[in-house]
């Protein structure tokens, strides 16, 4: 058995590779960041958190879509996510509760990192740091972009 | 609806000392196991940091838990042949060696109570150091006759079981993400976070007392070699990690390091009191440091307790699993309080069950869909 891991990405790990935030990431990073992953299935309208709740972790989509919606009667649809995208970041980021509740649109299977994994992977390795801030900032850049412009008043 | 942050109530911190209480109770059944699973775990949290940089370093998580292992296998087997004969050069014949450091022990303990007798008269009149003599030397004599032989047996008996430390250790580092991960996915999505949160809480509070309880051991195996070898003692390294170690026990483990200790000095150096005195001094001196600066930088800072909590659960311990207990009061309440608090918040979160059971909902409408 060879010292250091073969060369081959496993399907899961081609899908972590498609998602923005770790899209910098070479094949060894991308199985670091496998190895903590747990793997989630949500039915279509199942929650995936409530606003309010204390963030535990980031998700990803590996398949299906997610609504970002802000609690009310009627709960307003902010965003959606669908496979490829990131959420959950912003309580992780800023240590604060769930701005948004999250449910499922289509039936998904999503990718979780728990808050301990994802600050430990920051802090352990300075690569994978950078990378992953740096798709982050990018990521938070186009946020602020999209509600400026849905702020400017219309000509 | 945002969630009212939740407090334990005296229901659950009943739960949680009760719930301490029955587990020592029954560890102390199993004795065989929790032994070395303790070892093994102290093993796990001591290794695993190396193992987190390999991994991180781009290695399989097999392959970097092998090479640290054998990295450590190596490092006890050196460590062994380098001090094994050495020391037992110095034990010599064992039996001669116990009987003259209990004899050195002895005439010391009789030598002060000689020196009380002068000072007290009622003492004197009493015959304390004859009769205190007179009664330790027939409790030796017929402790080895009798039970010396009971006592080699059971350290046979638990060789094995303890041999299962490394083996355990092993597999801890190997799968423990792996188990981890395993016992998530059988958490409904509903409470998934929140049983994300307390794995995470307990591990961190595992992780920093045995962690804690390393770096004590080693501080106060360095202030004890050290105090002894400016008193001159001889082996002092030797001295100071073995009584560092006697001291995971609370309370007992102090009083048999110090006694241990006292005993060289009494047999190494007879009729100097005062370096068994200084030595006394010195144990008093390191309890002292433990206590109110080693204890709260290590240990303390992991489990966050009342310190009445802690004396209480101590006594607990001893009184419901005794030595075991005095050993497992602490991190068993640590782990016990950080489960008590998150099974009261979900039990009292009507939000996550109602989640949980729409959850169901939905899924038994799509798998009756065609049924209709």
């Amino acid at each position: 058995m060879p010292l250091l891991r073969p060369r081959r990405l496993s399907d899961r790990q081609q899908q972590l590779a498609a998602i923005s935030l770790f899209s910098l990431l070479d094949s060894a990073q991308l199985r670091i960041v496998d190895h903590l992953l747990h793997e989630r299935h949500y039915t279509a309208g199942e929650v995936i958190f409530d606003a309010g709740e204390e963030g535990q972790g980031i998700y990803l989509v590996l398949q299906g879509e997610v609504g970002i919606f802000r609690p009310g009667e009627p709960p307003l649809r902010l965003n959606s996510v669908a496979t490829g995208g990131f959420f959950g970041e912003l309580s992780l980021l800023g240590d604060a509760p769930r701005v948004a509740q999250a449910r499922a649109i289509k039936d998904c299977r999503l990718g979780v990192i728990s808050r301990a994994d994802f600050t430990g992977l920051l802090d352990t390795h300075a690569h994978i740091a950078s990378r992953i801030s740096l798709q982050l900032a990018r990521h938070l850049g186009g946020l602020l972009r999209q509600s400026a412009m849905a702020a400017r008043p219309q000509p | 609806m945002m969630p009212r942050r939740y407090r334990s109530g005296p229901l659950v911190w009943l739960s949680i000392i009760g719930g301490t209480s029955l587990l020592l109770f029954l560890l102390q059944k199993v004795l065989w196991l929790v032994v070395p699973a303790l070892l093994a775990l102290l093993i796990y949290y001591l290794l695993l940091p190396a193992v987190r940089r390999l991994i991180l370093a781009g290695m399989t998580i097999e392959n970097a838990v092998t090479l640290v292992s054998l990295l450590a296998f190596v490092v006890i087997g050196v460590g062994l042949l380098v001090f094994f004969p050495s020391l037992a050069a110095r034990v010599g014949n064992w039996e001669d060696w116990l009987g003259r450091y209990l004899d050195g022990g002895l005439t010391f303990m009789v030598d002060a109570l000689r020196q009380l007798e002068g000072q007290l008269s009622f003492l004197a009149h009493a015959h304390v150091a004859d009769n205190a003599r007179a009664a330790i030397t027939e409790f030796a004599s017929t402790f080895i006759t009798r039970h010396l032989g009971d006592a080699l047996m059971t350290v046979a008996a638990w060789t094995p079981s303890l041999l299962l430390a490394p083996f355990l250790a092993f597999f801890f580092l190997r799968d423990g993400p792996r188990f981890k991960k395993f016992l998530i996915r059988a958490v409904p999505n509903a409470y998934f976070e929140r049983t994300l949160k307390l794995l995470d809480e307990v591990d961190r509070t595992a992780r920093l007392y045995f962690q804690g309880l390393l770096k004590l051991t080693v501080l106060d195996a360095l202030c004890l070699a050290l105090g002894l070898w400016l008193l001159g003692i001889s082996a002092p390294l030797l001295l100071g990690v073995l009584t560092a170690v006697l001291a995971w026990v609370p309370y007992i483990g102090s009083v048999l390091g110090c006694a241990l200790v006292v005993l060289v000095v009494a047999t190494d150096f007879p009729g100097q009191t005062e370096l068994a005195y200084g030595a006394i001094s010195l144990f008093i001196l390191v309890r002292l440091l433990d206590d109110f600066i080693f204890m709260p930088l290590t240990i303390g800072r992991s489990l966050r307790m009342h310190p009445l909590l802690t004396v209480l659960m101590i006594f607990v311990g001893g009184a419901v699993a005794g030595v075991t207990g005095l050993m497992l009061a602490l991190p068993l309440l640590g782990v016990m309080m950080v489960l008590g608090e998150a099974v009261g918040q979900i039990v009292n979160d009507p939000r996550l069950r109602a989640r949980h059971r729409h959850a169901c909902r939905l899924l038994n409408q799509r798998i009756r869909a065609d049924l209709r």
